[in-house]
């Protein structure tokens, strides 16, 4: 039993201080996605960045046609947190498995949100409306 | 890739070189129970699966691993009839899978024990909701596990489950006991069944492994991986040299964290809490390396069809691997010279080494029984260098023998991550030039894409083709099968985590002499996972 | 109709007094697995390892249904699950909370079909809802203090929405094309 004792001594306290204090340890955990409104009712195929490389055709990221950067967002989600109404782009956190797909789909449009803190106390609440405003970059 | 004529054995040895690691040979449905004879017979061979696909005819599989040979032997087996010969007579291994057959194509093998419901709930028997099945329903649904012998005297059925202790999986066992002495142990297994292999179908690989990743969250990269390669040989391509070291990273480092959590749920069963703290520090750092390496504690949507989604930091995990590594490793060295603990763990749980063979089982519990099974060995696959060397395991097949393997194999990835890390090629996908290095998901740049473009390896297009992969998961051999349509969607997805292989040996091991108390040691030390067996 | 809202909120508001004043500084917890993949089990099994240690909390697990205040449900809700979710509810004693973990009981894996009902709300009526794939024990722990009113409730304040101010100058082209 001894070097239980020494062990315990040695290793000293690891115990998060979280929430009277912030955990560091959030910050690699993946987070689910925020959206630029300005860039959702762009045309999918408008790419802020060129690709160096092609596209793996048979992977996760083999984007399907789609008309608005929107569209691309809600085809791509594996998990069905994405859907369009109208003008808006209907956000289900609650469903969202923090995949990342929409990120890769659309660097330019979806960045991460970085929130970790999601517990809510009504299903509806986690229920996010983005408007897909055209031209607010401008 | 499919040899006909002679017998299957003799089509592997003409086979040679040239056939690549998977050999698929037709039998027909008469020739079936001599040649399965004849194949169980071969030394090295080990039936690793079956499974069966479609309706008129079912198609009936076996998948035999010929371990010594580097190969798998798939036979393939039209069932014309409602019936086939009993295999489980001669290997009983097949009996788990003759029962799921039946019951989601309607096939019965004649002659056999009468069969179990394993896979598909009972009706509810609320608005008759009737559950998809794979094929066929069978005649007549068959019934719950029942303990094979007439309960009376001292002993008696205790039922456990299915909501069990905290944090641990929902399962249902019956349990015969005299009051301390276990005499019989049965599972009900279909509680968790979710319809996973109906789910992949009529998805493309990509959208089925969402899914996949989520049948068994312990194991997503392992059965990731193989169900990846089964769609990658279905779709003639092959994953980029960087790729597949990612993977290989990614699930060594899933082989670390399950190997610690199974360490700390068996210091939790012998109720030594130092031991416990001691393993849940080096779990947690690991998760915590997983997310800081891979952008996810799990290791969820590293694997992609083709390749990998995510490179890893290769900053963060040369610099949190020693430090998580030492905890471990400091923690399994104080375990192995608590005496009270080892004592507990010796004699407890024993798995022969004729019954490891004879139930097919896999990983660290084959391996802790003196079957040295490794896929990274015995099947070449991925990137692993051909001079790998891996601990062959340890003799004695009890707890105490799982423990030391687990801890031996801990060493041993550690430094296959570190051979892995040090090849050039990973370096420079890992991205040298990008600006922020906190977690690969920040990095959306075109890196990712280099190792995520896959090398064609065979012309045309995917059409009607099948494919098998495997990966050796912490828990030992996962297995699936892919066969696509010729849009390129998934017509029949088999997946077979190591989990399905080894539960079967639970109840044998907790049989063998044990007192009721050592049922969680013994749960704790086979470290499986219902939902990679109710899938 | 905005009148029963009014006073549905006031119920709302003084259901969670009520609930910080019983369960505030102690509360015990059941877990109940209703076909989750394990993750979301070993994200609970570490609530109790020396990074979180939830006893510091006042939170502690009960292996019986019948000590517990809370329910922390993981998984889809299999339709084979239901009677033994209702079965562990009910034998919960009055008051009791339910609390759906992970995106399995959210609705964000499975469908409401034949095998599950794709979310822990098919079955069990649930108080507070934790989002993630799995969610990590810092993102449950914030949701066992929302549940029993120690930490306000975060998210229905958050939009989701990206503000970055690098939006402007990242793309020269979004002006013109708008």
């Amino acid at each position: 039993m001894p070097q239980w004792f020494i062990r315990g001594l040695r290793r000293g306290i690891v115990t998060t201080r979280y929430p009277g204090h912030p955990d560091s340890s959030v910050s690699s955990l993946p987070s689910p996605p925020a959206f630029r409104s300005e860039a959702l009712a762009r045309p999918a195929h408008q790419r802020a960045a060129p690709r160096p490389f092609p596209p793996n055709p048979y992977g996760r990221g083999a984007a399907p046609s789609a008309a608005t950067v929107a569209d691309l967002l809600v085809a791509v989600c594996p998990s069905g947190a994405l859907r369009r109404d109208g003008d808006t782009l209907v956000f289900d956190v609650g469903a969202c498995t923090a995949c990342g797909a929409c990120r890769r789909a659309a660097p330019d449009a979806v960045v991460s949100s970085g929130e970790f803190e999601l517990a809510a106390t009504s299903r509806s609440a986690l229920v996010k409306r983005i408007p897909m405003t055209a031209g607010a970059a401008a | 890739m499919t040899v006909t004529g002679t017998t299957p054995l003799s089509a592997v040895a003409a086979a040679a070189d040239t056939q690549g690691p998977v050999v698929v040979t037709d039998v027909s449905a008469a020739d079936l129970a001599g040649i399965t004879k004849e194949v169980a017979r071969a030394p090295g061979a080990r039936l690793a699966d079956m499974f069966a696909d479609g309706t008129d005819p079912v198609m009936l599989r076996l998948v035999w691993a010929l371990d010594s040979d580097q190969r798998y032997l798939i036979t393939q087996t039209p069932i014309d009839t409602d019936d086939y010969p009993a295999l489980s007579d001669i290997a009983p291994a097949a009996f788990v899978e003759e029962c799921e057959i039946y019951e989601q194509f309607g096939v019965r093998p004649v002659g056999g024990k009468p069969l179990n419901r394993v896979a598909i709930p009972p009706p509810l028997g609320q608005g008759d909701i009737d559950l998809p099945r794979l094929g066929r329903a069978p005649a007549e649904l068959p019934q719950d596990v029942h303990a094979p012998h007439v309960v009376g005297g001292q002993a008696f059925e205790f039922p456990f489950g299915p909501v069990r202790q905290v944090g641990v999986e929902s399962l249902y066992y019956g349990l015969v006991t005299s009051g301390e002495e276990v005499v019989d142990l049965y599972m009900f297994t279909w509680h968790k069944h979710r319809g996973l292999e109906w789910r992949t179908q009529g998805k493309t690989p990509a959208q089925a492994l969402f899914h996949v990743e989520r049948a068994e969250g312990l194991g997503a990269v392992a059965n990731g991986w193989a169900f990846a390669s089964a769609a990658e040989a279905a779709l003639g391509i092959e994953p980029s040299a960087p790729a597949q070291r990612c993977r290989a990273i990614a699930l060594e480092l899933e082989r670390l964290y399950n190997h610690a959590a199974a360490i700390a749920a068996l210091c939790q069963a012998c109720g030594l809490a130092v031991g416990r703290a001691a393993a849940e520090i080096a779990l947690e750092q690991l998760h915590r390396l997983n997310a800081a390496v891979f952008g996810h504690r799990y290791l969820f949507g590293v694997v992609d069809i083709g390749g990998a989604v995510v490179t890893p930091d290769t900053q963060a995990l040369r610099a949190g691997l020693p430090d998580a590594y030492g905890e471990l490793r400091r923690g399994g060295e104080a375990l192995l010279a608590t005496n009270s603990f080892v004592d507990r763990l010796e004699a407890t749980g024993t798995v022969t080494e004729e019954a490891a063979r004879r139930l097919g089982l896999v990983g660290p519990v084959a391996r802790a029984s003196g079957v040295a099974v490794d896929t990274r060995l015995d099947h070449c696959y991925g990137p692993y260098p051909g001079q790998l060397r891996l601990p062959a395991g340890q003799p004695g097949g009890d707890a105490l023998a799982r423990l030391k393997v687990m801890l031996d194999e801990v060493a041993a990835s550690v430094s296959l991550v570190n051979a892995l890390l040090d090849p050039v090629g990973l370096e420079q996908v890992g991205g040298s030039d990008l600006p922020g290095r906190s977690g690969p998901r920040s990095n959306t740049s075109g890196c990712e894409h280099s190792a995520n473009t896959p090398v064609r390896t065979r012309p045309g297009r995917p059409t009607g083709r099948s494919g098998l992969g495997w990966a050796e998961s912490s828990r030992g051999e996962s297995l699936a099968w892919v066969e696509l349509d010729s849009d390129g969607l998934i017509r029949r997805a088999r997946l077979r985590p190591a989990a399905v292989r080894n539960w079967r040996g639970f109840d044998d091991a907790c049989r063998s002499q044990n007192v009721f108390t050592d049922i969680p040691i013994i749960e704790a030390s086979f470290w499986l996972t219902v939902a990679g067996l109710a899938r | 109709m905005t009148a029963d809202i009014a006073i549905e909120e006031r119920a709302a508001a003084e259901l969670r007094r009520e609930v910080a004043r019983q369960f505030g500084r102690s509360l015990h917890i059941r877990t109940l697995d209703t076909g989750s993949c394990a993750a979301c089990e070993q994200e609970i099994r570490l609530l109790a390892a020396p990074h979180y240690d939830l006893h510091r909390l006042g939170f502690f697990f009960t292996p019986a249904p019948r000590h517990a205040d809370m329910l922390l449900v993981t998984g889809p809700m299999i339709r084979a699950f239901a009677v033994a979710a209702s079965k562990t509810y009910e034998a919960m004693p009055e008051p009791k909370l339910v609390v759906a973990t992970g995106a399995c009981a959210l609705g964000g894996v499975y469908p409401d079909d034949a095998f599950t009902y794709g979310r822990v709300d098919g079955v069990l009526p649930v108080d507070v809802w934790i989002p993630g794939c799995p969610p990590s024990p810092l993102a449950l722990l914030q949701g066992l203090l929302v549940a029993v009113g120690r930490l306000a409730e975060k998210v229905s304040g958050l939009s989701f929405i990206a503000r970055s101010p690098e939006g402007a100058h990242e793309d020269a082209t979004a002006g013109g094309a708008a």
